[in-house]
């Protein structure tokens, strides 16, 4: 029988008149009422407004004070009621003391509870409501029961009872009361919330309690406002049938836990891989050579990609691994074969901008794989899979697990759920990495237009600290981090996801010297957290003040000042430059968190920044750079030296082919007439 | 002879209460209240800032005990109770701390045992108590409800949390207001990150002690003395989130070579030396408590103590 809309139940409509006959209620309490074993009185009015409720005319000041609060007016009256009817028998609980609040606060804090469920109202069958209590108590949920949903449940043979995280408040759903003074109390024992500080109670049951709320049907008009009235507190009302209107959510059996869970953000957690292969970031430096490996894909021997992408909360399941295509079995040992991965994510915190931060990731999590290799990225990955891995059964569909479940692991505050397709479906393979090109382009354009003057904040790392006590790297859209691994939108992220980190963002403050960067709020963080070592830091002046340097820099750019100019070294250059330096000896001159004027460590896309040497007069001061790292960066170096008006710079730059010494480069620079002997003098 | 060199301190340690008398809801003898300093140890003179407690490290199996300490302190370290009776009566110290060891058998689950020690030992001393729970994640969620539950209003100082694993410390000490001894791996980072952490669960600053970890002297001692002193710089220029005091303990310099491999007849003495040289270091390093496990270690620390707070040269010389 399909029931018609007449016959369910207008939430908004109900609430009002259950919110009236509360009101006329109040004024008729007679009793005097105090429950046991509780230092907070009528916890919920207690916490709300810092007053003792006993009887009557308190009740009533507090229900005046909250503003006719319904959750304060169903906690008076259900104390009143008690006074009057005395204590429910077994198993009912009724009001619970505060010894046990104080055990059910511990397992909340220490994470033996994932959160709490209050369930009231009469369930059609026992079937439905013993499948969700089941799935309550095995995703670690203490759930509370009010209401006919008790006898329902006993009745189908379900065990009650604190021990199984089951347990009967009263009755009535009206007793589902107890369900808000048990966060109460709990937000007044653990989360420091003291009793009539009604914004931090607010915020704490908002943020800190994680409580979801499913409704039944055939609630009265009191027990909907009673129910509604929680909504205050953050909690998502889940009902299941019969009521329209408000602002509930309405569910159906099989999804109300997990709607509810995601509503709040109540995750499980994952903590083991389900695959035969060891996984961890101690297997990240092995590489997987020709002689072990069993397959590979990409590396420029098949057609491989991949992507991370966005997708709305319930377009995916968390999770899931599909394969299109064939596994491993059917692919030739040896061979190269087409591989696409995609992996679609969904949170409410998660958003479209930290797609390639995530993707990054995915470089990781393969490697952290006993018997996977990875290198490169989007259209340029390159991945293996060892012989002994697909001996001891590993699938192409593991390493869809493998990065389904360490995306979920390590970034439980960003993602609800994960989804991984791998392709290696030839044809499939090609048709999709075209669309994945796409989305890369759109992702260069929006980061290649970012300008430091576009953003307010800049973000620091301080994760060298540890060994370089006082280094402070401070990262700008145009600056990325000294050791090229952490761009600005990084650090952003790396600071949204971890509010405590080493990535904290920096209010760049007044400009106090635009040409060299230097900024008021920069300095006054680095000073800071530098402990009071570096009082001024330019971002874009290796001469003055420059930025202190750790060790993990990719190259180190230095001053010449016999030709006026400034070269760079990197990290992989091995021989004697023409200051007489190796790099290895000049990283040691420079690191350890000092600010040694005349020398910078940096990363390599920086030299491509239009920022790079801006304190110095601009790039016209690059006078010499290793073959290789020349070579690695010509195609965007040009661009960046034609852009700047020097079309014809690229070639003036000497390396240690043309000048392997300071007497060689001098030569060098006259012979080509390089812009830099011209400039103004650096000291 | 007082120092006064110019630091331009702006910010101070903040205190952290251990134990709880009658008239504050205990049954201790004494509380302390430690930390407050606004300079490095020592160089304020008189009540300014106190000299560092010192903590004897008892265990209730002592299977789990350096055999070194088992043959000093003999049938004792088979009874907690006396142990900690005279630990404070004979042995001198300010403070007990006991290390559950009983829960390292192999499938512990005795949990009622736990509760059991901790209400004994609380009877046996009337001072303020340390306690060191499980080692083993699975059975921290029971061992540290336990702990708090028995020592409801005592104020116990409880350990030990580590980044990984903290919340169930964090649980009792917020459900039983205790306090949260707070170790990281001699690194600064880390030790501010756990204890910004803690603060994000509910523990107040005011009921977290630092244990920076410390190395036996001449084995790793030297980066735990680096990160203290960095620890309480950042703290003393006002880092807040590092401005706790520090507990150290001494017992890694009880398995070094030197003692290990000692004359049996000098086994105790030359334990004495390590274990008085790493904690009178660990003191000018900044710690506010001091653990060891050797009683004849507990006068010579008290006299050294006594005499830097004097800023005079010690006269109780260590033979």
């Amino acid at each position: 029988m399909i029931k018609g809309i007449l016959t369910m139940t207008d939430v908004e409509l109900a609430r009002k008149k259950g919110e009236e006959h509360q009101k006329s209620k109040i004024s008729t309490i007679g009793r005097s009422f105090s429950y046991d074993e509780t230092a907070y009185h009528l916890p919920i009015s207690y916490a709300l407004t810092g007053i003792a409720v006993h009887e009557q005319k308190s009740a009533a000041d507090v229900y005046a004070k909250t503003g006719n609060n319904p959750l304060v007016a169903s906690e008076c009256l259900l104390a009143d009621t008690t006074a009057g009817k005395g204590k429910e028998p077994e198993p009912y609980t009724g009001f619970i003391g505060d010894t046990v609040i104080r055990k059910l606060g511990y397992s909340l804090v220490d994470g033996s509870i994932l959160g709490l469920a209050l369930v009231i109202g009469k369930p059609a069958g026992a079937g439905s409501a013993a499948a969700i209590c089941r799935e309550l108590q095995e995703k670690y949920m203490l759930t509370f029961l009010a209401g006919e949903v008790i006898p329902t449940l006993s009745g189908a043979g379900v065990k009650l009872g604190l021990d199984y995280r089951l347990i009967p408040l009263g009755s009535t759903p009206s007793y589902g009361i107890h369900f808000v003074d048990v966060i109460a109390r709990v937000a007044m024992m653990f989360g420091g919330v003291t009793p009539g500080d009604t914004h931090r109670l607010l915020t704490y049951a908002a943020e800190r309690a994680k409580a979801i709320v499913i409704v039944f049907p055939g609630l009265t008009d009191e027990e909907i406002a009673f129910a509604d009235g929680m909504r205050v507190l953050g909690f998502p009302i889940l009902s299941l049938g019969d009521y329209v209107g408000g602002s509930w959510i309405a569910a159906d059996a099989e999804t109300v836990v997990s709607k509810g869970m995601e509503e709040k953000g109540i995750r499980v957690n994952v903590t083991a891989i389900p695959i035969p292969m060891g996984c961890s970031p101690a297997f990240e430096g092995k590489s997987i050579r020709k002689e072990e490996m069993y397959v590979e894909f990409g590396g420029g021997r098949s057609p491989a990609f991949e992507l991370l992408r966005l997708r709305q909360p319930g377009e995916i399941t968390d999770g899931q691994v599909t394969v299109i295509g064939p596994e491993i079995e059917s692919m030739k040992e040896g061979s190269a074969n087409p591989l696409g991965i995609i992996i679609e994510v969904s949170g409410k915190n998660m958003k479209k901008d930290y797609e390639p931060v995530l993707e990054r990731r995915i470089h990781n999590f393969v490697n952290y794989g006993e018997g996977s290799w990875h290198v490169a990225q989007r259209d340029l990955i390159w991945v293996r899979i060892a012989k002994e891995a697909v001996a001891k059964g590993v699938r192409i569909e593991h390493i869809g697990k493998l990065l389904a479940s360490k995306f979920r692991m390590d970034f439980p505050q960003l993602l609800d759920a994960v989804a991984v397709t791998l392709i290696t479906d030839a044809a499939k393979v090609i048709a999709a990495k075209a669309e994945a090109e796409k989305v890369y382009a759109e992702r260069d354009d929006r980061i290649k237009g970012m300008r430091d003057n576009d953003v307010s904040t800049y973000y620091s790392c301080t994760l060298c600290q540890t060994f370089a006590p006082n280094h402070v790297c401070v990262i700008t859209p145009e600056r990325p981090a000294l050791c090229g691994a952490i761009s600005w939108l990084d650090g952003k992220i790396a600071f949204e996801i971890s509010p405590s980190g080493a990535n904290q963002p920096i209010e760049k403050g007044a400009v106090i010297n635009a040409r060299n960067g230097e900024f008021e709020g920069v300095n006054r963080f680095v000073k800071k957290a530098s402990h009071g070592e570096i009082t001024q830091c330019s971002l874009y002046s290796v001469m003055e003040y420059p930025m202190t340097c750790c060790g993990c820099f990719e190259a180190i750019a230095l001053m010449l000042p016999e030709v006026n100019g400034i070269m760079v070294v990197n990290r992989e250059f091995k021989g004697i430059t023409p200051s007489g330096m190796s790099f290895s000896t000049l990283a040691g001159t420079i690191g350890g968190g000092a600010q040694t004027p005349g020398f910078a460590g940096i990363s390599k896309n920086y030299i491509l920044s239009d920022r790079f040497l801006q304190g110095e007069g601009g790039i016209e001061r690059l006078v010499w750079l290793p073959s290789q790292l020349k070579e690695e960066l010509k195609e965007r170096l040009e661009k960046r030296l034609a852009a700047a008006g020097h079309p014809d710079l690229f070639a003036k730059i000497a390396d240690e082919t043309t000048a392997a010494t300071i007497e060689d480069l001098i030569v060098f620079l006259e012979r080509v007439q390089h812009p830099a002997l011209g400039m103004e003098p650096l000291m | 002879m007082a120092y006064t060199i110019p630091f331009d301190w702006t910010g101070a340690i903040g205190d952290v209460v251990l134990g709880a008398t009658k008239s504050e809801g205990g049954t201790r003898r004494i509380s302390y209240r430690i930390g407050g300093g606004k300079t490095l140890p020592f160089l304020e003179t008189g009540p300014v800032s106190p000299a560092p407690l010192i903590a004897f490290e008892i265990c209730d199996n002592p299977v789990f005990w350096p055999p070194l300490i088992r043959n000093y302190c003999g049938d004792l370290t088979n009874n907690v109770a006396e142990w900690a009776k005279t630990a404070e009566s004979a042995y001198g110290a300010d403070m007990v701390r006991l290390y559950l060891t009983s829960t390292r058998m192999r499938n512990f689950s005795d949990f009622a045992s736990v509760k059991k020690t901790v209400e004994t030992v609380l009877s046996a001393t009337a001072l303020p108590l340390i306690i060191e729970g499980s080692n083993e994640p699975k059975i921290d969620s029971e061992v540290f409800q336990a702990c708090g539950e028995a020592g409801q209003g005592e104020r116990l100082l409880l350990g030990t949390a580590e980044a990984g694993r903290y919340r169930s410390i964090a649980a009792a000490a917020l459900a039983y207001n205790h306090s949260v001894l707070a170790q990281s791996p001699i690194d600064i980072n880390l030790a501010k990150q756990l204890n910004i952490l803690l603060r994000e669960i509910g523990v107040q600053h005011d009921h977290i002690v630092i244990d920076p970890y410390t190395g036996a002297l001449g084995y790793g001692f030297e980066y735990s003395f680096s990160a203290m002193e960095r620890i309480r710089f950042s703290a003393l220029k006002g880092d807040a989130d590092l401005a706790m005091p520090m507990i150290c303990s001494a017992a890694d310099s009880l398995t070094i070579k030197e003692v290990r491999e000692a004359e049996p007849g000098l086994q105790d003495e030359m334990a004495v030396r390590w274990e008085f040289f790493t904690g009178i270091a660990a003191a000018a390093a900044g710690a506010e408590i001091i653990c060891v496990r050797h009683p004849k270690t507990i006068p010579l620390l008290r006299a050294a103590f006594e005499d830097l707070k004097k800023g005079t040269r010690p006269e109780a010389e260590v033979q």
